[in-house]
């Protein structure tokens, strides 16, 4: 049931981004609410598939490649829906929504059998810690589409091509602004994420930090994000700059959350279980 | 911030916020490198891998522990006086702005504030009007807290969050918390490691890194070990039935799991791996009339002076053709050593110089040592409390504003003038909204649009 679930979570997340993507071509005022419709609903399955893995499974669907991605793509969602539930940033849906909608259909290629949860993972600790990792991850992706904005809006403004792009995305310092919102909750969020993962290896290995590559790595996101809001908030920095640095921000994020487990070696294994 | 030009420019450069921004980019690139280089392995293992020019870098700049390397740890200490210093130099800006009277504003003023509104009352307030005012700032506002009586009107102060101000400070003091936390957990804390079977008692550890006992200050005793598997093979769940001894006595009785450990005497016993120890009994018997079983571990020489043979068990295997099998390592004096493999119940004769060996292998057992951490770590909590004010401290930088609203009722040219306005040091949107909504109830009471 929560495949099926899923795949039809999956199916209105493409019809969501389609009615996004025609908004911004046509401009239809009728198409984005239409869209935005079928994302709520795309939500609301997606949610039941997640509660039915979990009772299926009898432990969070936390765990493995398919259910990270899928729950990532998940907050993601529930992000961009809270966010324009108080703040209406136009365009930001046409951004938001395929990449969502890409992580879903990644996550829909892996493997998707329940396995059996492992004695280092069986902890209160794998849904407080994983769920905020995926929050920060959601909202810091929307900071990175903000910046994303500013930088193709910016390069209209400056090519004096004040054309189809510029009138379709917010203006420079909504942008900026929001951007920097995003920014304030996820850097928060991420903090807290290293935080309870820190608890967590504390009860379960008896360290509660010991340089493992996925530690590490999520201290230089947390360094890259440090310096980027002492760049905004202490010295002032605006604009193009703490754009091009939001997005590396993110990229490093992305590693730290995917490429860490795929490419490093002897990576965070989940387990220091020496067999 | 205002840049003075008689300062030091040591003092300059050191309280910059160029230099913390450099330096967490420093951090950051540099702490690549050790995820990239496995971290503490035997020197030999970086020598066979990376060949000997990048092993003498290796070993030069400690790449292969290089969070504990001395450059890693100075560009942290250096960030640490960064931070120190950027405080110590901001705090005078911030007392100042704490410690600001903000009734002791010129109305006329009001007017240049960010968030503003004005009325003139052509038909004139009465008391009751005023009152009624001032009733409706508050409640809006979220209550008055100063009031001050000038010649020609009074103002009214809705100051809130001013202490916000310090938030900055208990971040910032929050990563140095953590980082005295951390670093008295290594100077009055230890890691050990233990390895206990099924009935084994000790009251020490041995230190990983040095292979030194550390002595406990009790005795830990291992009452059972279990595994247990889900269906498809995989581990459910490690489980040791530990006892505390302390001074002969029986003190503490617990079972400890992963993610489940126990703690006694501030000492926190984890469960860490396991090893499966195979117990084997073998019968030997020489052809020069010697004949006897033993029950040896694996790894174990025994010495059999009487036969003139020494051997030990080099490798043992649960299942090879459906039977348990050992190979045994077996030395003589005469001529070199072997190792063969023995099957169990099958009987093999080997020769050694003039005498035949009949090597039997009775039986064989699998048994379980435990392997547990030990952890010692009296900065832990310093550590969590570190945790804990960061999180609040970024909650209070980010999100508690200071915001002052003034509501001037007064008089100009003859007449009555009603002015509310205010200012907000973050949030603007919520308080754009706050705002509009005072406009609008004021408006209602003042009777009249702007």
């Amino acid at each position: 049931m929560h495949k099926f679930l899923f795949q039809l979570a999956v199916f209105t997340y493409l019809l969501a981004t389609a009615g996004f993507l025609v908004h911004i071509i046509t401009l239809k005022k009728g198409v984005e609410k239409t869209a935005t419709a079928f994302l709520a609903a795309g939500f609301c399955l997606h949610t039941a598939s997640v509660v039915m893995r979990w009772i299926a499974a009898g432990h969070p669907p936390m765990v493995n490649l398919h259910e990270s991605l899928s729950l990532f793509s998940w907050a993601t969602v529930a992000a961009y829906l809270a966010f324009q539930w108080r703040l209406r940033v136009k365009a930001l849906g046409a951004f938001v929504t395929p990449i969502a909608t890409v992580i879903m259909a990644a996550s829909s290629m892996q493997q998707k059998d329940i396995l059996p949860l492992t004695p280092a993972l069986k902890s209160i600790w794998l849904p407080i810690h994983a769920s905020i990792c995926l929050m920060a991850d959601a909202v810091l992706l929307m900071a990175f589409c903000l910046a994303g904005m500013y930088l193709m809006q910016e390069r209209q403004i400056k090519g004096k091509k004040l054309g189809a792009v510029f009138k379709r995305l917010p203006s420079l310092q909504t942008l900026d602004a929001m951007s920097g919102l995003c920014l304030k909750i996820g850097f928060p969020l991420l903090t807290l994420g290293i935080v309870t993962g820190s608890i967590w290896a504390e009860q379960a290995w008896g360290s509660y930090w010991s340089w493992d590559p996925k530690e590490t790595w999520s201290l230089i996101t947390w360094f890259v994000y440090a310096a980027l809001l002492h760049q905004r908030l202490a010295v002032g920095w605006q604009g193009r700059r703490t754009a091009i640095m939001t997005i590396i921000g993110f990229i490093v994020l992305i590693f730290t959350f995917l490429g860490v487990s795929l490419l490093l070696p002897g990576a965070h294994t989940y387990s220091t279980w020496h067999e | 911030m205002k840049k003075s030009s008689n300062e030091n420019p040591l003092w300059r450069f050191i309280t910059s916020i160029k230099l913390a921004v450099f330096l967490l980019i420093t951090l950051a690139i540099t702490s690549i490198v050790g995820t990239l280089i496995p971290q503490g392995e035997s020197l030999q293992s970086y020598l066979e891998h990376y060949g000997p020019t990048l092993f003498k870098i290796i070993r030069a700049l400690h790449l292969n522990d290089m969070y504990h390397s001395w450059w890693y740890v100075s560009i942290l200490g250096f960030f640490t006086l960064n931070l120190i210093c950027c405080s110590i130099k901001r705090l005078p800006f911030t007392l100042a702005l704490y410690r600001k009277d903000n009734l002791n504003i010129d109305p006329d003023k009001l007017f240049r504030m960010p968030f503003k509104a004005r009325w003139e009352i052509s038909s004139g307030l009465d008391d009751a009007k005023k009152e009624a005012i001032v009733k409706a700032f508050s409640k809006n506002a979220g209550g008055i807290t100063g009031k001050r009586s000038l010649s020609d009107g009074t103002l009214y102060l809705s100051e809130k969050g001013k202490w916000s101000h310090w938030g900055l400070y208990g971040l910032h003091a929050s990563i140095i918390i953590i980082l005295i936390g951390a670093i008295i957990g290594i100077f009055y804390g230890f890691k050990g490691q233990v390895m206990l079977m099924e009935g084994g008692i000790t009251n020490q550890a041995i230190d990983p890194q040095t292979g030194k006992p550390i002595p406990l200050g009790f005795s830990l005793k291992c009452n059972s070990f279990n595994i247990s598997f889900y269906d498809n093979g995989a581990p459910k769940e490690y489980r040791s039935d530990l006892t505390v001894i302390d001074q002969g006595k029986e003190v503490l009785h617990k079972a400890i799991r992963v993610n489940s450990p126990m703690s006694y005497k501030g000492i926190t016993i984890y469960q860490a791996y396991y090893q499966a120890v195979p117990r084997v009994t073998l019968k030997i018997t020489t052809s020069n009339g010697h004949q006897k079983t033993f029950s040896l571990p694996t790894f174990k020489k025994i010495n059999w002076p009487e036969a003139a043979l020494s051997f030990g068990v080099l490798q043992y295997l649960p299942n090879v053709h459906g039977v348990p099998a050992a190979r045994v390592w077996i030395d003589n004096g005469a001529g070199p050593a072997q190792a063969i493999w023995i099957l169990k119940n099958r009987a093999r004769e080997i020769k050694m110089g003039p005498n035949f060996y009949k090597f039997l292998l009775i039986d064989a057992q699998e048994r379980y040592m435990t392997g547990l951490q030990i952890k010692k770590d009296p900065g832990v909590w310093v550590v969590w409390l570190g945790c804990t004010s960061l999180i609040i401290g970024f909650i209070i930088v980010f999100w508690v504003p200071h915001r002052k609203m003034w509501l001037w009722i007064g008089k100009n040219d003859g007449k009555d003038i009603v002015v509310v306005s205010g200012q907000s040091s973050k949030n603007r949107i919520q308080f754009e909204k706050d705002f509009r909504r005072i406009k609008q109830v004021l408006e209602q009471h003042v009777g009249e649009r702007l």
